[in-house]
């Protein structure tokens, strides 16, 4: 692997970590170290010859490091406090107690377990204790789903799509499932689609299990949006009044500008038009679609379906 | 040589030394400074910046009239965790699995003696500019001062709580003397610390019980009674979201009657109206009105 040349910072970081990790092993492949460290066995050699010449003054053999590097090798006699742990800065400590904190939020986590007794001894170290909180919600066929992934079961569900605002029946093989800005997402081949969707687990009213099961494909990373256009979306400029321009908080906005009479024109990619008429509602008045035409009566009808309950 | 090589050596004289060492000391015992009072003056200042930017606490005592420098090891290294293996790596494990903020997890990881384990990322959670200084503030017990919705707030901040997909900081609100959460991704410019301003935090503090679960009891106030009609369509989803207990009725068309305390009517109009029109609000009447008053001017149009 290499790739830009790394920056001082970053390779003393990276020297000082593998420093420490070699001193609680005594030994190690090259190839494996670049592996866990992310670095080329090249980088690995040259930044462990240039740590075998650091050590303490006078600077005489006894006083360096020991650290020899052969061929495929490196061997490392260094002192017990290089394996110590190290203070954490604000940013990390709160990066590793909010990690093992929304670990443990997830269903069916053991409480007692090694994690939360890990945690409280951390968090006892950085002088904070429980002062950071992970919900994730738990939908009903969470469990349910889970399960399907681990067996690579096949399900039948019936899936709630909000941006078309309609109940289908799908036959997915569920792949992942993970927890994205809070809520559970399953991402399953779907047949119905013939391709890869996402689906919101507290969206699927019921799950079972056809009796198929299917050959799981390599894992993959999660994705980094969630929300993924299909060939369907439309992208629509709309105005809001500027008490709910933090409604488009929650949704892909691609522009946002002040329009002139004080309200701010965001372009959003639409997902479906059940979807635009939420958004328009929760904005409240003011709120209206300018392009494309097609879709500026998707409000006005949706405010006129709502209100027909009430009368 | 390389600049890598005479930071390792002064990290470790400077960790080594008893004694704090001045410049002259320094430059005599780490190799790779340049000659010139000026430039090793100026290499010296260099280096220790960039320690000190990576979190290295280096200590300045005066040593016969003179600055002296090194770095105690209890700054340096953490109180022993006395963490079992299989609490170790339980912990790897969790960092490997959330992906909040790449980089300082992952070097967190390598200070606390680890190194990263490949798993597959089971939760995302938003990542803020915010949050390291609120948290270091709640670390520290330090009241914060910060910029939310346009306005000022200064607050003893108690606890970080994730919810509803956001990010809330939790504490005691000074111009309002009382308990507030505030949302982190709505809070501009970074927080800064209030000159001397410290507190100490209730003992038995709890971020997750401070707020309510559902966006509609946060306010003022006891709240009311509210009662939903929500179609057979989807009253198997609002349930599940609410609970069995919130169902107050079945009717034999499958549709539910639901209900719910409403302290913060606005959040409660914005859910009603997330259910389109497969729902409708019951009563109270001031409620219901509210509704019928917010949607008039859209149908409108």
């Amino acid at each position: 692997m290499s790739g830009p040349t790394p920056t001082v910072e970053a390779r003393l970081r990276r020297l000082l970590a593998v420093l420490g990790w070699l001193s609680r092993r005594k030994g190690a492949s090259i190839a494996d170290i670049a592996l866990r460290f992310g670095m080329s066995e090249d980088e690995v050699v040259a930044e462990l010859e240039l740590a075998a010449c650091c050590g303490l003054p006078p600077y005489t053999p006894d006083q360096l490091m020991e650290v020899l590097v052969d061929d495929q090798r490196v061997e490392a006699n260094l002192g017990a406090d290089l394996a110590r742990p190290r203070r954490l800065s604000g940013a990390e400590g709160f990066a590793v107690a909010a990690s093992a904190r929304a670990i443990l939020a997830v269903p069916g986590a053991d409480p007692d377990g090694a994690l939360a007794r890990a945690l409280d001894k951390l968090e006892s170290a950085l002088g904070e204790h429980r002062k950071v909180t992970v919900d994730l919600d738990e939908p009903p066929l969470l469990a349910e789903v889970r399960r399907a992934v681990e067996g690579h079961r096949q399900l039948r569900i019936s899936y709630y799509s909000a941006s078309r605002d309609e109940v289908t029946d799908r036959v997915v093989d569920p792949l992942a499932v993970f927890s994205s800005g809070g809520r559970w997402y399953l991402d399953a081949h779907c047949h119905r689609a013939g391709g890869l969707r996402h689906f919101r687990v507290d969206r699927i009213e019921s799950a079972h299990p056809t009796g198929e099961t299917f050959e799981a494909p390599a894992p993959r990373a999660v994705p980094t949006e969630v929300f993924e256009p299909g060939p369907d979306v439309r992208v629509a400029t709309i105005l809001l009044p500027a008490s709910a321009a933090s409604v488009t908080d929650s949704y892909p906005v691609r522009s946002m500008t002040t329009a002139g009479d004080g309200r701010v024109r965001v372009e959003v990619a639409v997902g479906g038009e059940a979807w635009l008429a939420r958004l328009l509602l929760v904005a409240g008045e003011g709120a209206e679609v300018v392009s494309p035409p097609e879709l500026t009566g998707v409000g006005p009808r949706a405010a006129a379906a709502v209100l027909a309950r009430y009368r | 040589m390389d600049r890598v090589e005479r930071l390792t050596n002064l990290l470790l004289v400077l960790l080594d030394t008893e004694r704090p060492l001045t410049l002259q000391q320094v430059i005599h015992t780490v190799e790779g400074y340049p000659p010139g009072r000026d430039a090793y003056r100026q290499a010296f200042e260099r280096d220790k910046r960039l320690l000190r930017e990576q979190g290295i606490v280096i200590t300045v005592e005066t040593v016969d009239g003179e600055a002296g420098y090194r770095i105690r090891p209890e700054d340096y290294y953490l109180p022993d965790l006395g963490l079992s293996e299989e609490e170790q790596s339980a912990l790897n494990l969790a960092v490997a699995g959330v992906r909040i903020d790449g980089r300082s997890a992952e070097e967190a990881v390598w200070k606390l003696g680890a190194v990263p384990t490949a798993a597959t990322v089971l939760a995302d959670l938003p990542s803020l500019p915010a949050l390291p200084a609120l948290h270091e503030a709640m670390r520290s017990h330090r009241t914060v001062s910060f910029e939310h919705r346009g306005q000022r707030r200064t607050l003893d901040p108690y606890g970080l709580l994730f919810r509803f997909g956001s990010w809330y900081v939790v504490g005691m609100d000074h111009d309002r003397a009382a308990l507030r959460s505030f949302r982190v991704d709505r809070i501009t410019g970074a927080p800064t610390p209030v000159e001397g301003a410290t507190f100490a935090p209730p003992g038995d503090f709890d971020p997750s019980t401070a707020m309510p679960e559902d966006p509609w009891r946060i306010g003022e106030g006891e709240g009311v009674a509210a009662r939903v009609l929500v179609d057979a369509f989807h009253a198997n989803l609002v349930a599940a979201e609410l609970g069995a207990e919130a169902v107050v009725e079945r009717r034999p068309d499958g549709s539910a009657v639901f209900e719910l305390t409403v302290v913060n009517p606005g959040a409660f109009r914005t859910w009603v109206l997330g259910l389109l029109d497969h729902a409708v609000v019951l009563a109270p009447e001031d409620l219901r009105r509210a509704v019928v008053d917010w949607l008039e001017p859209l149908a409108a149009r």
